[in-house]
């Protein structure tokens, strides 16, 4: 072979080493992005566990409120449908009931902590602060899932779309992922007040 | 966003400042070979008789130096990599109990959210119960024995908020490696300082040996000045980078910077009273000197240039874009605070959001 064959195949052997390295890279970050999802939905569950504990505690205080707890218990229990069903199937009608069933919890929790305000006893109990602490806790972790995920499409996005990686990336079908918008409802956007 | 820029101009200045490490090194044994080399030459000019040039000098100078550097490093990290749990409990420090204290049960929490923020394993969480400042420190070589010990005084007097702050930049620390850096650079320091000291260990025989003792010790004493600045000067640059990153993990300035202003405070009740450092507990120590949020405050320092840690002000300065005054410190009731974000009707526009683009 001429040598100009030679450096043509060497050429080529390069480019292509080069673009299995940003395909495997791509696909790192994807499964990352896909673990940042799942992380929300672990904390999504942390949520519905803390709920019922929280109802246990407050009943004993708070017996003339029984429709606030019944609604608290309800709206769980809807969320708690709709994330499964989201899990199952994860397409945008899913998803975004689930945004909503959540927002009804959160609306709901934010209602009995209101009220729980009224209750100095309830306010004093071991086992409520505890709990309060948690619930504030799993929102915060909420959010923090929900910015981790952000972050990690940042770092795809960033990686897939700058110029010599958007070739390939463009060759194998890797689209810009989406960013979660906290803020797609209204009700998503209500955030619940955990004041005590 | 401005935080990312922060953490890319610190990482962009901590290589510089690696690479004027390796080169201090490099000059360090230059500077030791070519002391000797003047001290063989005067002698051989002073003496009466003829004195060959001794064959093999330059190897067995560099050799030598390069064995106490490389040597003396080598010991000191294997110290240090003891572990960061050990290091934590010999300052004093203990395992948090979430199941006992309510504030306790806060900071696990805390850690918990923002490793989430970070996408990393949790450290182990530890309190040093005799320590009233507000300080916290990180350590740890790797992962699996990274630990986060946080002041009962940081417990007292922060808010939730404070604490996300604080954690987050601890969080950095063991996030980008700094701890592993950190105690990296201590063993080169430490290197450097081996020559020094042998030199010093030369200089006592009597005789000729004085001249090549002295001309070591100078070498190195200005390898080890030398070293000491650079490893100063690359933790200001993770300082500033910790910063940014706890900024950028709580999307959030008040919580750092409110922790650095109530830490203000308490430094200028400190003065005012005129308080010996003991409120720090065991944090005084030389080892997690260079690792706290803060420096313990320290009277004997030669100048700013070694301080391990930028000035208060300063940090605030970066985190907030402009000087803020310091916070007034006082003892939270053992109450949850609220979540982290402040609730607001829909729509609202924070007050801070209309002079400031990034509130």
């Amino acid at each position: 072979m001429s040598m100009t064959a030679w450096l043509v195949l060497g050429g080529l052997a390069v480019a292509a080493a080069w673009a299995v390295a940003v395909y495997n890279r791509l696909v790192t970050l994807r499964n990352r992005i896909a673990n940042a999802y799942g992380q929300i939905d672990v904390q999504l569950k942390r949520r519905h566990d803390l709920v019922p504990n929280l109802v246990e505690v407050a009943r004993g205080y708070l017996q003339h409120e029984a429709a606030t707890l019944q609604a608290v218990i309800q709206a769980r229990g809807q969320a708690q449908g709709a994330a499964d069903a989201a899990r199952a199937a994860p397409s945008a009608a899913h998803l975004g009931a689930l945004a909503a069933a959540e927002g009804v919890l959160g609306a709901g929790l934010g209602r009995l902590l209101a009220v729980a305000e009224s209750y100095p006893e309830l306010k004093a109990d071991a086992a409520m602060r505890q709990l309060s602490e948690e619930l504030a806790s799993t929102e915060n972790r909420l959010g923090f899932a929900r910015q981790a995920y952000n972050d990690q499409v940042l770092e795809f996005n960033d990686e897939a779309t700058q110029f010599p990686a958007l070739i390939v990336a463009r060759l194998l079908g890797f689209a810009a992922a989406p960013m979660l918008e906290a803020t797609r409802s209204a009700q998503e956007r209500e955030a619940p007040a955990v004041r005590f | 966003m401005r935080f990312w820029d922060r953490q890319n101009a610190a990482r962009a200045e901590t290589r510089r400042l690696l690479l004027a490490f390796a080169l201090a090194v490099l000059l360090l044994v230059a500077g030791v070979h070519g002391a000797l080399a003047l001290a063989w030459l005067l002698m051989a000019a002073l003496l009466p008789w003829q004195l060959p040039y001794p064959a093999g000098f330059l190897a067995a100078n560099v050799g030598v130096s390069l064995l106490l550097v490389l040597g003396g490093w080598w010991v000191e990290t294997s110290n240090l990599r003891a572990g960061g749990v050990k290091l934590a409990r010999r300052v004093g420090a203990r395992e948090a109990r979430p199941a006992v204290s309510h504030a306790e049960q806060r900071l696990c929490n805390v850690v918990d959210e923002l490793c989430i923020a970070a996408h990393m394993p949790r450290p182990q969480v530890m309190v040093l119960p005799r320590a009233d400042a507000i300080n916290a420190f990180a350590a740890g070589w790797d992962a699996g024995d990274a630990v986060l010990a946080v002041t009962q005084g940081a417990l007292q007097y922060l808010t939730r908020e404070e604490l996300q702050g604080m954690v987050a930049h601890e969080l950095s620390h063991l996030h980008e490696g700094d701890t592993r850096l950190k105690m990296r650079l201590a063993g080169m320091v430490y290197g450097l300082e081996l020559v020094y000291h042998f030199g010093d260990t030369v200089r006592e025989r009597p005789g000729l040996a004085w001249w090549f003792g002295s001309a070591i010790m100078l070498a190195g004493s200005a390898g080890w000045l030398a070293g000491r600045l650079l490893k100063a000067a690359v933790s200001r640059q993770r300082e500033h980078l910790a910063d940014a990153r706890a900024v950028q993990w709580t999307r959030s300035r008040d919580g750092l910077g409110g922790v650095l202003r109530k830490v203000m405070t308490q430094r200028r009740e400190a003065a005012r009273l005129r308080l010996p450092a003991a409120a720090h507990g065991g944090l005084a120590h030389p080892a997690v000197q260079h690792m706290l949020l803060v420096e313990a405050p320290d009277e004997d320092r030669l100048s700013r240039h070694l301080d391990s840690h930028p000035s208060l002000q300063e940090r605030v300065r970066h985190i907030y874009g402009r000087s803020m005054p310091p916070l007034p410190v006082a003892p939270l009731q053992d109450v949850p605070e609220p979540a982290h974000r402040a609730v607001q009707a829909p729509g609202a526009v924070p007050l801070a959001a209309q002079f400031d683009p990034y509130a």
